[in-house]
């Protein structure tokens, strides 16, 4: 038990006393104040929760927060370098974009230019083989392009992120099953594979041959695909997450792949000309990174590289989501205040027609030494109590809730299935609670310790 | 050595209804330690409202009032309430108890004042006490409504007396008493002057008064000795 200096502590248990005496009252008042309680609690785990899944989002999409991606120039040695420079290094990782082929070899794959599998979406995506039409009233479309194209063929095309470091610490991907790549040991013969959920659905309703293709490449390779994740793309792409050095066996031109210590010697000539064969073209970087960048960009420029042109932008999805969830924080508290407010006010008229009962009762207490402080408190104490009591029995109900929604919606929010009821909600709760005590309490309080002592005599 | 309480051309006047009327005008009281004091008057003559000054329910409009020799003819609210609560015992006509508490929680009632409570455990002891001395220590966990009418006065004087104070007002005490239970009230009020109490009684009831060291008679915004005694 918490000690209490004396005042108050007789105060709580005189209140308490009060509130046994009238249950029925004290339910009355508790009934009228929880409903605005509890909205107050909604809207507070309501906010929490939306903050979390959006956030869970953006940071798959963009980055987590403080994220700062870093552009890279297109330069002949840009790839060895950041392979390089970032070698053993933490909070950095690198990346690129290709596309590989599963399947049947020579034909056009089941989602051409990897476009999910998705009807909605399918028709995006198509690179090259999709070009933009506007008709004469101006809406453009995609139109496939008139080109000779083999026949189709049980294969899938993947949109493929190359990666040196692992870019799941700035992109949360779920891992759905399987696991995700194993950065740690040395580059393997046969490059493991991470799908995301829509290339993991087409590999499953299709019977695909187990023939791997990179883009320019000329040597085939048996894929190896050791885990899904959502990474927040499933809607409109297949993709892939491969290793950039282990890519690099199948990679174009027939390069070697670098040795492990990142020696520059066997580094292809074309690596890292285009985004489209592998090459690396963006970098993630941890917050206090500074050195990697300096380094990265000395090393660059001495090579001869662009990179006054080096874009970098931080990520900060809280800072930008903030203030348009606080304006709806604030809209949805406003309309939960104004129920409170009637909860207020059934507390104060109960208040006040207590008070008007009572007087012998407070007149008796002041007559007897209690000060006309401790009585405004005591008379305090009553309606904070029947507040917080409320605020239990509201948060009870708010717990309830939260698990039959958490229960409803986990399938279509998965960012919610591992939630729990946000303490900011119970603590939004209390003080909602508390507040309404005040308020409800105050005038009441006050007129009781305006009685007249000497009414005890003409009773 | 002061005497406990000493008022002097003590008046009063309250706004009515209508125009303003003077209560007191010019009231003379000494009481010493162990002294006990009926005060006898008509319906309406001031005998309350002379208590309640004395009780520092309210403060007089003029004169001076000594407390143990201090002068509180205009004492603040605040110091006042410590007063009443160290210094002061309270018995009224109506028993004025809380419903909803035992009698013991009642007579604990008197031991909040602006510092908060004592600790549990010395509170039971004073108001086991308390009760003791009233005789009813036996009825201390039942409730108002469980007691007969003397046993609730008697809850009441021992809430007068659980501070063990040094002056014991009492408005008419008796007055919704039968004689038999009236007796033993002012058995028991009387007995607490014997440890020094100063008690001064407001009562109709003449044999009552009699039984003090003092009769005075409040008339006309005064208090003068009462006539003597009526032999019947
Ligand atoms: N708050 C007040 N304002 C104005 N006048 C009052 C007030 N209270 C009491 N009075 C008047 O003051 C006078 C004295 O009242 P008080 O209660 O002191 O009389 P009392 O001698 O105790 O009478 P009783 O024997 O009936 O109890 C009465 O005439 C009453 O009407
Ligand atoms: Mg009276």
């Amino acid at each position: 038990m918490i000690r209490m200096s004396g005042k108050f502590r007789s105060s709580l248990i005189i209140g308490g006393q009060g509130i046994r005496a009238r249950k029925l009252r004290t339910l009355l008042s508790m009934v009228s104040l929880f409903l605005g309680v509890l909205a107050v609690i909604a809207v507070q785990a309501g906010g929490q929760v939306a903050e979390k899944a959006m956030l869970a989002d953006i940071e798959l999409q963009r980055g987590i927060d403080g994220t700062e991606s870093l552009y890279l120039p297109q330069h002949e040695k840009t790839s060895q370098i950041v392979q390089e420079t970032l070698q053993g290094k933490k909070g950095v990782s690198a990346f690129g974009s290709t596309q590989i082929t599963i399947g049947e070899p020579n034909t056009t794959p089941l989602n051409p230019g990897g476009s999910s599998f998705d009807p909605r979406y399918s028709s995006f995506g198509g690179s090259g083989r999709y070009t933009t039409v506007c008709d004469a009233s101006g809406m453009c479309y995609g139109k496939p392009v008139d080109e000779k194209q083999p026949p189709k063929g049980a294969a899938i095309e993947l949109r493929t992120t190359t990666m040196i470091g692992d870019i799941r610490q700035f992109r949360p991907f779920r891992l759905v099953s399987g696991q995700w790549l194993d950065f740690d040991s040395a580059p393997s013969m046969s490059p493991q594979i991470v799908l995301n959920t829509a290339a993991a659905e087409g590999f499953k309703n299709n019977k695909i041959p187990a023939e791997l293709h990179v883009q320019g490449g000329t040597k085939n390779a048996t894929p190896r695909i050791v885990g899904v994740v959502d990474d927040g793309q499933g809607a409109y792409s297949a993709t892939a997450y491969v290793r950039a050095d282990e890519l690099q066996n199948w990679a174009p031109a027939e390069a070697k792949p670098p040795a492990a210590a990142g020696a520059g010697k066997g580094a292809p000539a074309n690596f890292g000309r285009s985004s489209g064969s592998g090459g690396l073209s963006s970098v993630f970087l941890a917050p206090g990174s500074e050195g990697i960048k300096q380094t990265l960009k000395a090393r660059l420029a001495a090579a001869g590289a662009e990179v006054d042109g080096m874009s970098s932008q931080r990520t900060n999805p809280k800072k930008q989501m903030e203030s348009m969830l606080n304006l709806m924080k604030i809209i949805f508290l406003a309309m939960a205040s104004l129920v409170l407010l009637i909860g207020v006010a059934g507390i104060l008229n109960v208040g006040l027609a207590t008070v008007g009962e009572r007087v012998e009762e407070f007149a008796l207490r002041r007559a007897v030494g209690t000060s006309r402080m401790l009585l405004t408190f005591i008379v305090l104490s009553e309606t904070l109590l029947t507040g917080l009591l409320t605020a239990l029995a509201a948060i009870g109900a708010g717990v309830i809730g939260f698990e039959v929604a958490a229960m409803m919606l986990s399938g279509k929010l998965p960012a919610l299935a591992d939630m729990s009821f946000p303490w900011e909600a119970g603590m939004a709760g209390v003080i909602a609670g508390l507040v309404a005590g005040l308020l409800g309490g105050l005038i009441p309080a006050i007129r009781a310790a305006r009685i007249p002592i000497s009414t005890v005599m003409r009773a | 050595m002061n005497p406990l309480i000493q008022l002097t051309g003590v008046t009063k006047t309250l706004k009515g209804q209508e125009e303003p009327r003077q209560i007191l005008a010019g009231v003379d009281l000494t009481v010493n330690p162990g002294d006990s004091v009926a005060i006898l008057g008509r319906s309406g003559s001031g005998k309350s409202t002379l208590l309640s000054l004395l009780g520092l329910f309210d403060r007089a409009d003029g004169g001076q009032y000594l407390l143990n020799g201090n002068d509180i003819t205009s004492l603040p609210e605040r110091k006042a309430a410590v007063l009443r609560s160290a210094e002061f015992g309270f018995v009224f006509q109506r028993f004025f108890l809380l419903k909803h508490l035992t009698a013991a929680q009642n007579v604990a009632m008197a031991l909040v004042n602006g510092q908060g409570w004592l600790p549990a455990r010395k509170r039971k002891a004073k108001v086991m006490a308390a009760l003791e001395k009233v005789g009813i220590a036996h009825l201390a966990k039942n409730k108002p409504t469980r007691l007969s009418g003397g046993e609730q006065q008697r809850v009441a004087i021992a809430r007068a007396l659980v501070r063990e104070p040094k002056v014991l007002l009492a408005d008419e005490p008796t007055g919704a008493l039968d004689t038999e239970t009236a007796e033993l009230v002012i058995d028991v009020l009387l007995a607490a002057t014997y440890s020094g109490c100063g008690l001064i009684l407001v009562t109709h009831d003449r044999q009552h008064a009699d039984r003090m060291a003092r009769v005075l008679r409040l008339t006309d915004g005064r208090l003068s000795r009462a006539n003597e005694r009526v032999l019947t």
